[in-house]
């Protein structure tokens, strides 16, 4: 679970500055065959002391590069800010997945983690793996040094402690208690460092490291019982990263402190990273408030994937003068899906010529080189960045005023009322944009009054967030202008396009898509183990969403922007393929504080502006 | 039977003496004059030409239903744009072809985004934004203008709807006294402490406000106010010699009530009008500053406020919306301040 969390925080950051973010990390709360068990406990057999069955290779990663700069300095604090400050610091339960949860889910490690760069596997919490050939059961050797935060050994008790905490109704997490029901369903103690885990479904191994894999839970700290939401709120977790929460100011900020004998300091993917002594997330509740603070160096970078924020805010004397420097960086990771998801059982969307003039008379280009200044990419499909899963030979339909008019008559709306919008049966095509972002309008009005050109009325229904998501998730949209955040290492569509989901409120098929070629795709696709029979069947589903036009795919922002003061030094290599250059608790910057006083001072040579464009893993 | 109804002699005298207060007399004509000018804002602020003359035939578009291009040989079937129509004809030489347009050629929603400069745009007379475009590109002034026209047509329909209510209850609070009287006064008091603005949060949450249903929430939660000056003052009136006497002729209750109470309490009324308009404007502006108020993309003074506090680097913004407010809510302030002077009691009273 933690995977995938980690993989979102990076898109995260971007989406909630950026994107339509509704459903993160939570998305496959809604898929119906993850109905939990109510039936908990007896699925759980916690076998101790048994035999390994013979004849497991055992698999490491010693192998990959490293992703970190020799050069780099420890020291210095890093600081940084939320526009809010967290309702709990607790990882799972109520409130606890708000903008704060990246910081403190960083802190607990798992069994194994992705690569960065070479997308593989590298040892974690676990040093070796192994695979049953069932196909759905991972074995791990984890690693005998790994500590909590307070001392206490990590051994193969707090994985099964897991397992009993995850699945607690105290801890009030739905989707925690699903997920380690249905997708972890039994977990296996052979001695305090080797253990097995089993999914619910055979997948490809990969995949399997991927799905199952699952952080410890310090059992010598929890008391389970129905107060536990409310006891750890604001009660400091052991764990197991780098850093941990050394102080909380309520209400003005938190900080953490770099752990001094760290577990894993000597470990060659760890090594030269996590470089800040103290990290200081301080609450700053408006954007333009906390540039300011920028500004006067009160916070060590500034987030400018906006582009007012690129191109107008970040100007001034300390650019021209090389104090400030700012750096564009392509990443190369699965994008959000965003886009307008018509509800296919709206009696006027229901029709496919429909959906297809609509999607000919919205003029996404025309958003993308004005208000969004040539920044954004037009989004084709719903899975890009995926690799060889991506079906790269669709391109969404265009701007074209002749189709959209050609397809709006073949669907029988031919008359116009006073103010030109097409009428069928004296109703005129109107139709409604639910959305959740009040920064998303100056989009949006530019598709309303383009639309109008093809006789389209678009009325734009601005909900705060969450009551806009409600609604989607409850179908009672016409389009549903949102994103979906990207992640996973390969395309998910059970959960968006499969008819068990279609006219059901609550899950994630919000087109109502149902398609019988389609569910037997992609009931397919989710028992395919070959990868090249996966890629093969993403490939023609991608191809037949196309075809439902269920979507209109808008924009993705395959980059993350940057300004940053220039104490703030980064690898020879700048980034990793999936960026996050500043992200406080996985980065590969440090910090130097001696330029960091003597630009405060004004006592630093001002050199040349300075403007980085990193297109290394800028991908078609 | 005369044509005029004749003035009360003290109305009379009241109007005059707000006739010589000079300040407050032109701003109340400026702001009519604006009001009505703004009824016809679509004959002065709109991307709809005033006349067309094509090929011998006139055409006012301004008003009626929409003009196809191809309705004057343009390529094209969606709604003409005009500005580009009078380009079109001035460049065909020999042409008796031609627009008028209006003094602002753009109306409130539409974007115009010249190639390689992005929004906002700075003010150019060049172009016609005469107050520059806001961050998707939309005319400034032709926002504040509909803006405006929005703005009073609420606070106005707010005040009467308020003043109906509160008159009316205020009056019978009064007059009747008594279990009633003390009934409604703790409703009063219980309804005036519900915090107004987390309901309205609450409401623009769950369903989109639009004009009504935000006009609905303000009468509900703004009626209270009137009525304590109401009953004070009908308290008052009650029991004046003139109403006993009018109560002895075996006069009706409302006939008590409509011909002699609220007559002499009509000062209190028309002197909190302008204030309660001034209210209605900043309230609904507030609301939308925070974005609880109208649906995008209506125009409003508060959505171009917010724009402008956060586009700071575009002054005209910010500088054009606050202009606006700043000198609507002096006028009307102005107003209020001598309509306060005119029917002040002090100075003009048959009584002792």
């Amino acid at each position: 679970m933690h995977l995938r969390t980690k993989s979102n925080a990076s898109t995260l950051i971007a989406l909630i500055t950026t994107l339509a973010l509704t459903g993160c990390g939570e998305n496959e709360n809604s898929d119906p065959t993850n109905t939990p068990t109510a039936v908990v406990r007896e699925i759980v057999s916690y076998p101790s002391g048994g035999i390994l069955p013979s004849g497991l290779i055992w698999e490491t990663n010693n192998e990959d590069p490293i992703f970190a700069s020799p050069n780099a300095k420890p020291g210095g604090t890093f600081r940084t800010y939320v526009l809010a400050f967290p309702l709990t610091i607790r990882r799972v339960g109520p409130d606890s997945n708000g903008s704060f949860a990246g910081y403190t889910r960083a802190g607990f490690l798992q069994l194994v983690s992705l690569h960065p760069n070479t997308r593989k596997f590298i040892p974690t919490l676990a040093t070796h793996w192994a695979f049953h050939e069932d196909g759905k059961t991972v074995y791990y050797r984890l690693h005998p040094e790994a500590k909590w935060s307070d001392g206490t050994p990590i051994t193969a008790d707090d994985y099964l402690y897991a397992i009993d905490f995850m699945r607690s109704k105290h801890i009030v997490a739905p989707w925690y208690n699903n997920h380690y029901t249905t997708q972890i369903v039994n977990i296996v103690k052979y001695d305090d460092y080797t253990i097995s885990i089993e999914g619910g479904s055979p997948k490809p191994k990969d995949e399997l490291l991927y799905e199952y894999s699952m952080g410890p839970v310090p059992r010598h700290f929890h008391v389970l019982d129905q107060n536990w939401v409310r006891e750890n709120n604001w009660k400091i977790e052991p764990n197991n990263g780098p850093y941990q929460i050394s102080r909380i100011e309520k209400g003005k900020y938190i900080e953490f402190t770099r752990k001094k004998d760290w577990w894993g300091n000597d470990l060659k993917y760890y090594r030269h990273r996590f470089n800040p002594e103290r990290i200081r997330v301080r609450v700053i509740r408006d954007v333009n408030i906390a540039l300011q603070h920028f500004f006067k160096g009160e916070l060590d970078t500034f987030g400018g994937v906006l582009p007012e924020f690129w191109h107008d805010k970040f100007k001034g004397k300390d650019f021209d003068n090389g104090y400030i420097h700012k750096i564009w960086f392509y990443t190369d990771n699965p994008q959000p899906a965003s886009g307008m998801w018509l509800n296919q059982a709206d009696p006027i969307l229901s029709d496919k010529k429909v959906r297809y003039g609509l999607a000919h008379a919205m003029n996404i280009d025309k958003v993308i080189t004005t208000v969004l200044r040539s920044d954004y990419r037009r989004q084709n499909t719903h899975h890009e960045g995926y690799g060889d899963y991506s079906n790269r030979s669709i391109r969404a339909r265009a701007f074209d005023l002749a189709k959209a008019n050609m397809f709006l008559d073949e669907a029988g709306w031919t008359g116009r009322d006073d103010k030109g919008i097409r009428t069928k049966d004296q109703r005129a095509l109107s139709l409604r944009v639910t959305y959740g972002q009040s920064h998303h309008t100056p989009r949006l009005v530019i598709l309303r009054e383009e639309a109008k050109k093809a006789g389209i009325d678009l009325t734009l229904q601005l909900l705060d967030s969450a009551v806009s998501f409600k609604q989607m998730l409850e179908k009672k949209h016409q389009i549903a202008w949102m994103g979906w955040s990207g992640g996973g290492l390969s395309p998910r569509y059970r959960q968006f396009y499969h008819s068990d989901n279609a006219n059901k409120p609550q899950n994630n098929n919000l087109t109502n898509n149902a398609v019988a070629q389609m569910d037997t795709l992609i009931d397919r696709y989710r028992a395919a183990t070959d990868k090249k029979d996966r890629v093969e069947l993403a490939h023609r589903l991608e191809q037949m969403l196309h075809d439902t036009g269920a979507v209109i795919f808008t924009f993705n922002v395959p980059y993350t922007r940057d300004a940053y003061w220039r104490w703030m030094k980064l690898p020879e290599f700048t980034g990793t393929r999936v960026g996050g250059l500043f992200n406080p608790m996985g980065g590969q910057f440090w910090i130097d504080e001696q330029e960091r006083q003597s630009v405060l001072d004004d006592t630093a040579t001002p050199t040349a502006p300075v403007s980085i464009l990193d297109t290394t893993y800028l991908s078609n | 039977m005369k044509l005029r109804p004749q003035l009360n002699p003290l109305t009379q005298r009241q109007l005059e003496r707000f006739r010589s207060l000079k300040r407050g007399y032109w701003s109340a004509l400026t702001l009519v004059v604006i009001v009505v000018l703004s009824l016809g804002a679509e004959l002065l602020v709109n991307s709809r030409a005033l006349i067309v003359s094509y090929e011998g035939n006139w055409f006012f578009p301004t008003y009626g239903k929409y003009l196809p291009g191809s309705t004057f040989g343009l390529d094209y079937d969606y709604e003409t744009n005009f500005r580009e129509l009078e380009n079109f004809f001035e460049q065909q030489p020999h042409n008796s072809n031609w627009v008028i347009m209006p003094l602002v050629p753009y109306n409130a929603f539409e974007v115009d985004l010249p190639a390689s400069r992005y929004p906002p745009n700075a003010p150019s007379l060049n172009e016609k934004h005469y107050l520059g475009t806001d961050t998707t590109g939309r005319d400034v002034l032709a926002r504040l203008v509909y803006g405006f026209r929005i703005a009073i047509s609420f606070s106005l329909i707010l005040l009467i709807c308020n003043y109906t209510i509160g008159v009316a209850l205020g009056c019978a609070m009064g007059f009747w006294g008594g279990a009633f009287d003390l009934f409604f006064q703790r409703v009063i008091e219980v309804w005036s402490n519900v915090p107004f603005l987390y309901v309205i949060m609450i409401i623009a949450s769950v369903i989109i406000p639009n004009f009504w249903t935000l006009m609905i929430v303000m009468v509900i939660f703004g009626w209270m106010s009137m009525t304590w000056y109401m009953r004070t003052s009908t308290y008052k009136e009650k029991t004046r010699a003139y109403v006993l006497a009018a109560r002895a002729l075996g006069a009706s209750n409302s006939r008590v009530i409509f011909s002699h109470i609220l007559p002499n309490s009509i000062s209190i009324i028309v002197t909190f009008v302008p204030f309660a308009i001034a209210g209605g404007i900043t309230s609904l502006t507030a609301l939308d500053y925070l974005g609880f108020g109208l649906p995008p993309p209506t125009p409003s003074w508060g959505e171009l406020l917010s724009q402008g506090t956060s586009q700071l680097e575009s002054p005209w913004l910010v500088t054009s919306v606050v202009g606006a407010m700043v000198a609507v809510l002096l006028m009307v302030t102005y107003v209020g301040e001598a309509v306060r002077e005119a029917f002040d009691p002090k100075k003009f009273t048959y009584y002792e």
